[in-house]
């Protein structure tokens, strides 16, 4: 009996050295582990960062091509404006000096009215006023549209550039296409026909700003789908879908394969050259309708075209 | 209450009257009496075998608990050598308690729910411990301390006036050490 409870002592004391052992590789593995969750915990702090610098690289190159289109835009009329203006300058002194003339005329006796009649036209031949009388009414309504349409791109502007504003508020999608439009008309070439089937839509609860970086991106790409094509075309239509509003931008370009299909909502895939594109532009708009619980979904074969469309639930406050 | 506690008291025991002895005071307990260290038991758990273990051997609770401490510092630093060897002298130990076993221990273990300990040198010779922890376990924290003194081979004196024990908020440990 001694015998047998020696050799129970004897495997207790080796069960209990057992597990000793294996507690001593749980908690090695459990430090080796809190260790390596601190380097992940550390990596991802530093992902965060990294993505949220690559998101504001992002917002600048979206900055860029709204400022280069807006300088475009605001360039053309400024140059009439300027020119007019610089007329009126020139011809704003001989004005001036017409005016004593015109006093000095009502003191005139009778027998001088021929010589001083002559003075008169000489004046005005010698000052080009009749030319510029003429021109005047054009020159006026020409600087006057110049100005409206400067006008009319700082108005589109401010539609546009909410960017940063956090706040969601009802927005009319179809102003927000308008106003991206003609803030990119300078890279959509001049021989593309844009088509706009644009349908009264309902307001949409949404941040307006980050809705126009998204048609910024899918217009620009599609503008640079269509470079070098025959007879290119841009179709953009909205509409109302049972609860959704619905934007489809298509374009008769390039188009892509079903393996670039796969991949260009996937940050850093470009199919552009170095340089030319980040290769987030797409992924963060696709970021952009989900955070509004919508759907961003592409449609494209090779050699026939792209159609993105957009969708955003209608919801209001 | 960690299950290394449970498994120390389990030592303890055998070592002193053994298995059969651990195996009646588990029974007597009512305790379910299977501990593995990492993981949580509940302290009641560890009060009712204490109970049974001061029942049998007959002795104050008080000089139970602080035998306990005294032998579950041995233990401690067979399981984790690397916190003893990191200190040269009794009073660094003490002192790298807080700042870095408990630290230590919070990393593995979240839920633990460890004591509060800061140190003050009164002088090279005299170093008061304030121990704060909902348990008022500091008798058993007189037995590690008397422990870890044996461990540095540096004879000392504790005395503890000011107690939890005693409607105070935290105990004070007088540690001074004794020339011989």
């Amino acid at each position: 009996m001694s015998e047998e409870l020696e050799l129970y002592k004897q495997a207790y004391e080796r069960e209990r050295k057992a597990r000793l052992a294996a507690e001593d590789v749980l908690e090695t593995r459990s430090r080796e582990l809190f260790l390596k969750n601190q380097e992940l915990e550390a990596s991802l702090v530093q992902l965060k960062a990294q993505q949220d610098a690559l998101i504001r690289s992002e917002k600048l190159a979206t900055l860029g091509t709204l400022v280069s289109g807006v300088a475009h835009e605001i360039n053309n009329p400024l140059s009439f404006v300027h020119s007019n203006v610089d007329t009126l300058g020139q011809h704003s002194d001989a004005i001036a000096k017409l005016y004593p003339l015109l006093i000095e005329s009502l003191a005139v006796d009778e027998s001088e009215r021929p010589a001083f009649a002559e003075r008169v036209f000489k004046f005005l031949e010698e000052e080009d006023l009749e030319y510029f009388t003429d021109e005047l009414d054009e020159l006026v309504s020409d600087t006057n549209d110049g100005v409206q349409r400067v006008k009319e791109i700082v108005r589109n502007l401010r539609s546009f550039a909410r960017m940063d504003a956090q706040v969601r508020t009802e927005a009319d999608l179809n102003e927000g296409i308008r106003s991206t439009l003609k803030l990119i008309n300078n890279q959509i070439s001049a021989n593309t026909r844009v088509n706009l089937s644009l349908e009264e839509i309902p307001p949409v609860l949404c941040n307006p700003g980050e809705i126009n970086q998204v048609l910024l991106n899918i217009l620009v790409n599609a503008a640079q789908a269509l470079e070098g094509q025959r007879e290119p075309t841009l179709e953009i239509t909205s509409k109302e879908n049972q609860g959704w509003v619905e934007i489809s931008i298509a374009d008769n370009g390039k188009g892509m394969t079903k393996e670039i299909q796969q991949r260009i909502f996937e940050p850093f895939y470009t199919t552009k050259d170095i340089g030319k594109g980040t290769g987030l532009g797409l992924s963060i708009s696709y970021g952009i309708i989900s955070h509004h619980q919508g759907e961003l979904l592409v449609d494209s074969a090779p050699n026939k075209g792209t159609t993105f469309t957009l969708r955003v639930p209608i919801q209001t406050r | 209450m960690k299950g290394v506690v449970f498994n120390i008291l389990e030592d303890m025991v055998v070592e002193k009257g053994g298995v059969v002895l651990w195996q009646q005071l588990l029974n007597r307990a009512g305790v379910e009496g299977s501990y593995i260290s990492v993981d949580t038991y509940e302290d009641a758990e560890l009060f009712k075998i204490v109970h049974e273990v001061q029942q049998a051997l007959d002795i104050p609770l008080e000089d139970v608990i602080r035998s306990f401490g005294d032998f579950m510092f041995a233990k401690l630093a067979e399981r984790y050598p690397m916190f003893v060897e990191a200190e040269g002298d009794l009073f660094g130990f003490l002192k790298s308690i807080e700042p870095v076993i408990h630290l230590e221990v919070q990393k593995l273990y979240t839920e633990a729910n460890l004591p509060t300990i800061d140190c003050a040198n009164g002088d090279n010779n005299r170093l008061v411990m304030n121990y704060r922890s909902p348990r008022k376990l500091c008798i058993l924290a007189e037995g590690l301390i008397q422990g870890a003194a044996t461990y540095y081979q540096t004879p000392i004196n504790i005395e503890h006036d000011i107690c939890m024990h005693r409607e105070s908020d935290h105990c004070e440990l007088s540690i001074s050490k004794v020339n011989v």
